[in-house]
């Protein structure tokens, strides 16, 4: 029963998405509904499994012996699952209002987008719940497919160009990740995920160092989504799609696919014995710490807000990269925290972005002069979240960032130390452009008598009051959270 | 200890007073008060003045809640938020130079916050519990391996708090913020918020690490060289400044690294010259801010230069100035005497290298200096020369409870050279 539910929930919004465009409903209000519906009945689902996990793996189709096509929710599985689900259905209800100034009642291309976006919650949830290295092959390349008509949604060269840059990227870096999955087959005793890693130790004798190159290639395959320095540049240009976009899916559930598929990859496929304390962790652990800062420095720079948030989230990925190749049940931990706490900060202060764009129609950090009193409903949001960022003690964001430092304090490797140091420089450099805006928005050099208020309504102000009551929250109580967290790390979940 | 809230195992917010809370708390609530009555008459004019009074009780909850912190977590917490409280006092008046400053004061605080984080992080490691606890909490066997680890971490720490303090080579935010915030809040950011600084190295020092740890190692020797360095360029360059709140902004650099001084030297008579030293300055720099504020409304400028023959119309003003002055060069009766009094028998005392003699010559080079540009302010008031021509300029009504104000807090800083005793402990 448990396993055709896991189906259920993966299979409803895939195929419910498809629907929502194919259907030739007309009006707004029933696209809206039937998009919100199935995405609450799929997030309910999906948390009712995290909760009553089904303890055997439900195998949808077999290719031969080994290959099959399976879900299974482990500890991993319900972290991202429980993720994406309580925040896509926010992000659904957010759109609607955002889509009315961006859709121009073109219903044709409203109809793609929410359905898109749906198809997009099924892929995700897929990827979360796969029980070996082929089902998340499979959907990670689904994920790229899908996501193409929301990227290129406004048809424009610019965005034309974007999503051309984004096939390459996401493609080339998937062909990296099969060679892995090539090897994987021959080297392997499964292909099944199992914390510890599946490696057959006697076969690979001899030869660790070349499958040290093959985990070092998929990392970067992978990395491609999870946007680690070189192969980051199609995450800024990506902004060109609608605000919804860029905060769910560029923020949280894309990207953060691509830093998932690497813990998968690091912990439960290759397994960190055989990569502990040689090149496969130092040269990604390097390239880790210095995205950390890159993303940061070009954030400082970039004036355009939502591409200066985008390089914001390379930032932040790494942080989470640069967490899970400690390689150590606390840098997992660490890792995992960040991975749903920056979530949370990322989708509020994008969000924000999208309501000063929707609202006011301003795009560029120099144009939020005295915006504070404009919106101020918004930018108390937007300041809750630029203080988390930052990572100011009692928000989310320094419980994130105890977690990684207690990890690498822990781990006493000069990796550890540089990172550390890479990760307050970072913070330094995150206080600097967060608090640009707000100084903007709430010391404007003109004041200016009688504004005109324009904070969006509740479809948007909801999205956003929920996640500041998280970041609240989850900075405040995080005990249980964490000790979960220990416990997947601990490979007792 | 009362504990409001575990965030997780280590990290909780706890409080409690113990006597560095006691002589921080004094000068907060007297300072607070004092310019919050003086705020009333400066701030009538000005604009988005819900925000100011909103921002300033905030402040002062913040810093109270700081002064009472009972462990680092709960510390770094309100130091923390002191930084993005204050920083809206900085940049009240809106003007693209009033933003600069306050952007400066933030990046370097937080650069100074997240070198503390660093030692932080580490500090969680090897110390036994964040507590604060007299002699320190370091967990001396797993210390021993890593003995270069925790002693940089402590002097990032040093390092960190340092930049809230003034210490080269992080001071340069003071001097821009402190002229162009306005005056009761560069009274009150100058008078106890650089002292935080002060305070927070008092903690990491005397309370996690314990001074044993770190006595006669590099950490002691560099912070050392920073801090005698740090005393001399601040009189330096206020000596040479033509701007009074700069002036004085440089004066403040100075002063607090005298605090600094006394706990380099590690011995009980030079900690309670810094404890003294630490309240003195309090009141004084506090008062001369507020009294700054009103000499640049009367005179319309902002130059030392054009302050001349000010003592004619306003008498008690300048006799202010002239005691808080005093204080701050040294000379008896006011607190500044007493507090550099136990600061040089302390140097005298430690036997550090030639810190004995070279310690006390930097105080009284420094003395000097002082001497050379306060005095000349209270001369010009007083006795502007011959060629000096009343120009006529109608004398502004000042109303008596901002003239209380500013007495409250010079009477205060003469109390300290009085009797110390009240503010440090019974035996002196």
């Amino acid at each position: 029963m448990s396993g055709f539910l896991i189906l259920l929930t993966i299979f409803l919004p895939l195929f419910g998405g498809f629907a929502i465009v194919l259907t030739p409903i007309k009006s707004r209000k029933a696209v809206l509904g039937l998009s919100l519906s199935i995405t609450v009945i799929a997030a309910v689902l999906a948390w009712i499994l995290i909760l009553n996990p089904p303890a055997n793996p439900v195998i949808l189709f077999r290719f031969i012996d080994r290959f099959s096509i399976a879900f299974k929710i482990d500890g991993m599985s319900k972290v991202f699952a429980g993720l994406i689900s309580s925040l896509w259905p926010f992000a659904v209800l957010y759109s609607f209002e955002y889509m009315e100034h961006e859709a121009n009642e073109n219903t044709l291309k409203e109809k793609t987008f929410f359905g898109g976006y749906v198809v997009t919650f099924g892929v995700t949830l897929a990827i979360s719940m796969s029980a070996n290295m082929l089902t998340m092959y499979c959907f990670y390349e689904m994920l790229t497919l899908v996501t193409i008509p929301l990227i290129l949604f406004t048809m424009s060269r610019e965005a034309i160009r974007a999503t051309r840059l984004y096939i390459i990227y996401s493609l080339g870096g998937a062909a990296f990740a099969f060679i892995a999955f090539i090897f994987l087959t021959a080297y392997a005793t499964t292909i099944d995920f199992s914390l510890g890693g599946v490696l057959n130790l006697e076969k690979i004798a001899g030869r660790e160092d070349v499958l040290r190159v093959v985990y070092i290639l998929a990392f970067f395959g992978f990395g491609v989504k999870a946007a680690i320095f070189p192969v980051c540049s199609w995450l800024p240009k990506a902004g060109v799609a609608p605000t919804p976009v860029t905060a769910l899916l560029h923020a949280v559930a894309v990207v953060k696919s691509g830093a998932f598929a690497i813990i998968r990859l690091t912990y439960y496929s290759f397994g960190v014995r055989i990569l502990k304390g040689n090149f496969a962790q130092y040269i990604p652990m390097a390239f880790a710490i210095f995205t950390i800062v890159y993303g940061c420095s070009m954030a400082v720079k970039e004036r355009h807000i939502k591409r200066r948030f985008a390089y914001s989230t390379i930032s932040n990925l790494s942080y989470v990269l640069f967490a899970a190749l400690l390689m150590t049940p606390l840098g997992m931990t660490g890792a995992l925290t960040h991975m749903v706490f920056h979530g949370v900060m990322k989708i509020a202060s994008f969000f924000c972005a999208g309501a000063v764009i929707v609202k006011a129609h301003k795009t560029y950090v120099y144009e939020l002069e005295g915006f504070g009193k404009k919106m101020p409903k918004t930018f108390f949001v937007m300041s809750v979240s630029a203080l988390a960022l930052m990572g100011v003690p009692g928000l989310c964001g320094f419980i994130s960032k105890w977690q990684i430092a207690k990890a690498s304090i822990d781990s006493a490797s000069i990796g550890g130390y540089v990172g550390l140091a890479a990760l307050l420089i970072s913070a330094l450099l995150t206080a600097i452009y967060m608090l640009q805006i707000l100084i903007r928005a709430y010391f404007p050099t003109e004041q200016e008598t009688n504004v005109e208020k324009c904070d969006p309504s509740f479809r948007m102000l909801v999205p956003l009051y929920a996640f500041t009551i998280a970041m609240v929250v989850l900075g405040a109580y995080s005990t249980p959270l964490i000790s979960f967290f220990e416990k997947v790390a601990g490979g007792m979940m | 200890m009362i504990t409001l809230w575990k965030f997780n195992d280590v990290l909780s917010l706890s409080y409690k007073i113990d006597s560095v809370s006691i002589v921080f708390l004094i000068a907060i609530v007297t300072l607070f008060a004092c310019s919050g009555v003086y705020s009333i008459y400066y701030m009538k004019e000005k604009e988005n003045l819900r925000r100011y009074y909103i921002v300033y009780m905030l402040l002062f909850f913040v810093l109270c809640a700081m002064s009472c912190a009972g462990n680092l977590f709960t510390f770094y917490l309100n130091y923390e938020l002191m930084t993005l409280t204050s920083a809206p006092l900085v940049m009240h008046e809106q003007t693209i130079e009033a933003r600069l400053a306050g952007f400066k004061y933030l990046i370097y605080s937080l650069m100074g916050a997240y070198c503390v984080l660093f030692g932080f992080y580490t500090l969680n490691k090897y110390c036994v519990s964040l507590d604060f606890t007299y002699g320190g909490t370091l967990n001396m066997a797993a210390v021993s391996n890593h003995k270069g680890l925790v002693l940089t971490a402590v002097f990032l720490m040093i390092l960190g708090f340092g930049v809230k303090a003034g210490m080269w080579p992080f001071h340069s935010w003071l001097t821009s913020a402190h002229p162009i915030a306005v005056s009761p809040a560069s009274a009150v950011l100058s008078g106890v918020i650089v002292k935080a600084g002060a305070v927070g190295i008092i903690r990491v020092v005397f309370y996690l690490a314990g001074k044993d740890f770190i006595e006669g190692t590099w950490v002691k020797m560099a912070w050392m060289v920073l801090i005698l360095l740090t005393i001399l360029m601040g009189s330096t360059l206020a000596f040479f400044e033509p701007v009074l709140k700069k002036r004085l902004a440089y004066s403040t650099i100075s002063q607090v690294s005298y605090i600094l001084f006394g706990l380099v030297t590690m011995t009980d008579v030079a900690y309670k010259g810094a404890m003294l030293q630490f309240i003195a300055h309090a009141f004084a720099k506090c008062a001369l801010f507020l009294m700054a504020g009103l000499m640049i409304k009367i005179s319309g400028s902002v130059y030392v230069k054009d302050l001349k023959g000010i003592g004619r119309k306003y008498p008690l003003l300048l006799w202010c100035f002239a005691i808080c002055s005093l204080s701050m060069i040294g000379i008896p009766p006011t607190g500044g005497f007493i507090a550099k009094w136990y600061l040089i028998e302390g140097s005298l005392n430690s036997n550090y290298y030639n810190f004995p003699w070279s310690g006390p010559m930097f105080l009284l080079l420094s003395a000097l200096l002082t001497a050379g540009y306060l005095l000349p302010i209270v001369l010009r008031g007083f006795f502007p020369g011959e060629e000096f021509e009343d120009n006529n300029i109608e004398k502004i009504k000042i109303p008596a409870y901002v003239y209380a104000s500013i007495i409250v807090l010079t009477v205060m800083a003469v109390i300290v050279g009085i009797c110390p005793g009240i503010f440090v402990g019974g035996e002196m």
